[in-house]
């Protein structure tokens, strides 16, 4: 692996440039929390993240491509062991990591992907309930980035119709929030208990997922099976009150077998677009619930603006009251917006958040974008979220914070 | 006026109107390639004098009414790997996707956005698209010298159904050459944007326009666009304009 980015590295310095593209940034960001959290009392967070990306193309029909990620904070997100991670499967951000190197091969309709990649499905923005080969790092819960997924996937294109088949052989949890980090919000009754992270339960076997999409005459739509685990877990715990030093609350994470069935589909017209996307999620694992989770939105380009509005909801088939970390799940029963203005070629203001339907809990991020010459990006906005403690987005109602990125691109 | 006038009248708006059409028939004839290449350099300057680069590889496959293309931006670096794949139809309005390399997925762009500015230049998505001829009314209004070359001057509206920003257009085309030399879209009788074309030079066997300056009035700002390496009818392949297409490479 290390000896493929390398080659790569190469095949950038020895010149091959009608043949090799390659992008990156280095970007710095500083939070500032105007409240404490009752686990963590730090109040402003600086993280930097190097991001390179390389895609070299040998002979015809033949592409390779690689994406390493370098990142270090100021408050222990990022693992100080300078070990180059693969597989993504750590409670804490590794230092270096692979975030993509795979060999893809296509020859008419047909295309191979294989190794590390992105696999993204569904139409809907915000909320994708058929995007089953996404995981995500959720240390902070409402600002997430994807993570590769070694997988192979097959592609064939005919016309109006595409079908896509993954097999993806190794399992990519995603990242949870750290039990000491404010984004882990624990009930007021936990302070009087020590808890005990007994890790995670990785499930082995390979997941599998096909989609067929079919682009008609004004319209486009797609089908979707899903046979593997969710990326998001479960926790079991055990109260172990005979434990030396008093009380305490074992608990380990483990991802429940999912079978998913859903569809996605985007009709534009003279107004507005509509996209919607369903899913219904089934499972054998005797504690995960069975749900059909699906998205309804509009959107709408009007001069500079673009605006998405929409709602997320979700109907349970079979309830058996899990205890986990699902964010997927907390954003249905909401209504979900994004307005975005350009402003001009250099400068950019966006909007977006989710309103509870119950009106308990609220979510609201705010930037304002600019460009300075080819290469840096200033960005400055605040994530405002309110609430009740009982509920998913309410319960981060002390995580308010403002925020400045800084970017420099190459 | 007696019933011979108004024939006579009729039958003269009519033939103007024919001339008219058959004038830009004649622009669209000539402008015809199986495929187009290009490297697009995009200047913005803006009303304070602020100038921002942009530029792009461009492929189209296919001529006007019914082809796909595929623009790569390649600068500034931020936007380097963000690609836009057209698929335009005989018959109805053109199916757009957009890829950014940073949410690793297409996004498909609907009709309404034609009138939104293209990547915050000067020129709209629809000022971007093909004019297809039939999708217009024309009118001869005269002839004057522009930029020392005898054009026609005619003005184009959107025929009933069909969509646009614009509630007309002015169309200047040289008469040696039959190419648009100048390009001025209305909204409700104000002039909105003013497109120039220059350095014309002729690409296998087509003259074009290798430099267009879309000047929007309203905003007072300048996009200048500059096609480099151009060339027409190169040998092209299908699976390039397709939705996998838009996931290789960065």
């Amino acid at each position: 692996m290390r000896a493929a980015v390398a080659i790569l590295l190469l095949a950038a310095s020895a010149g091959l440039a009608q043949k090799f593209e390659q992008r990156g940034y280095l970007e710095t960001r500083l939070l500032v929390f105007p409240q404490t959290a009752p686990n963590d009392s730090g109040q402003v967070v600086a993280d930097s993240l190097f991001r390179w990306e390389a895609s070299w193309k040998p002979l015809a029909g033949l592409r390779l491509a690689a994406g390493v990620d370098a990142r270090t904070d100021t408050h222990h997100q990022t693992a100080r062991q300078l070990r180059l991670d693969w597989q993504d499967r750590s409670l804490k951000r590794p230092a270096l990591s692979v975030r993509r190197l795979s060999a893809s091969y296509y020859r008419g309709g047909f295309s191979l992907e294989a190794g590390k990649q992105l696999i993204r499905w569904g139409k809907a923005d915000i909320l994708n309930p058929t995007d089953r080969f996404a995981p995500r790092d959720y240390l902070a819960v409402v600002d997430s980035d994807f993570l590769g997924v070694t997988a192979a996937r097959l592609t064939y294109e005919t016309g109006a119709n595409t079908l896509d088949l993954v097999w993806a052989p190794r399992f990519t949890p995603s990242r949870t929030p750290l039990l000491n980090q404010r984004w882990t919000v624990l009930p007021p009754a936990a302070s009087a208990v020590r808890l005990e992270d007994l890790g995670a339960r990785l499930p082995g076997g390979g997941q599998f997922g096909a989609r067929w999409n079919y682009i008609g005459a004004g319209y486009e739509g797609s089908l979707v099976f899903y046979e593997g685990w969710h990326h998001l877990p479960l926790f079991e715990g055990r109260l172990r009150p005979d434990a030396p030093g008093g009380l305490r609350v074992e608990f380990q994470r483990f991802y429940p077998r999912l079978r998913l069935y859903g569809a996605d589909a985007a009709v534009p017209l003279r107004w507005f677009t509509v996209k919607g996307e369903g899913a219904y999620f089934t499972s054998s694992t005797p504690l995960a619930d069975e749900y059909v989770q699906y998205v309804a939105q509009l959107e709408r380009q009007s001069g500079e603006w673009s605006l998405v509005g929409g709602y997320a909801g979700e109907w349970i088939t079979a309830t058996r009251n899990p205890t986990g970390f699902a964010p997927d799940r907390g954003l249905t029963g909401a209504f979900l917006a994004r307005a975005n203005r350009t402003l001009d070629a250099r400068r950019s203001f966006a909007v977006e958040g989710a309103l509870r339907r119950n009106g308990k809990g609220s979510w609201t991020k705010a930037e304002y974008s600019q460009t300075f010459g080819q290469h840096w990006r200033l960005t400055g906005g605040f994530t405002w979220v309110r609430g009740d403690q009982a509920d998913f987005l309410g319960q981060y109602r002390r995580n308010s914070h403002a925020f400045l990125l800084m970017r420099y691109s190459f | 006026m007696n019933k011979f006038g108004i024939v006579l009248a009729l039958s003269a708006g009519l033939i103007q109107a024919q001339d008219a059409r058959e004038i830009v028939t004649e622009v669209q004839r000539r402008a015809r390639a199986e495929s187009q290449r290009y490297e697009g350099s995009l200047r913005v300057i803006d009303s304070g004098g602020r100038v921002t680069d942009k530029s792009w590889q461009y492929d189209r496959l296919g001529s006007h009414g019914n082809s796909k293309a595929i623009l790569r931006f390649t600068s500034p670096p931020e936007v380097r790997g963000v690609k836009l794949l057209v698929l335009n139809h005989p018959d109805r309005a053109s199916d757009q996707w957009m890829w950014t390399p940073a949410l690793a997925r297409e996004r498909r762009i609907a009709l309404q956005d034609r009138s939104t500015r293209f990547f915050g230049t000067d020129f709209s998505f629809e000022d971007l698209e093909e004019r297809d001829v039939e999708h217009y009314d024309y009118r001869l209004l005269g002839q004057e010298t522009l930029e020392g070359h005898l054009c026609w001057r005619l003005e184009a509206r959107p025929r009933k159904g069909k969509s646009s920003q614009y509630t007309r257009s002015l169309l200047w085309v040289r008469q040696d050459i039959y190419v648009f030399v100048q390009v001025e879209n209305f909204v409700d009788n104000q002039l909105a944007r003013r497109l120039k074309y220059g350095d014309f030079e002729r690409v296998a066997g087509i003259w074009t326009g290798r430099r267009l300056e879309m000047h929007d009035v309203r905003r007072n700002s300048r996009t200048i666009l500059t096609f480099d390496k151009l060339d027409y009818n190169l040998p092209m392949q299908e699976e390039t304009f397709t939705l996998q297409a838009l996931r290789r490479g960065l």
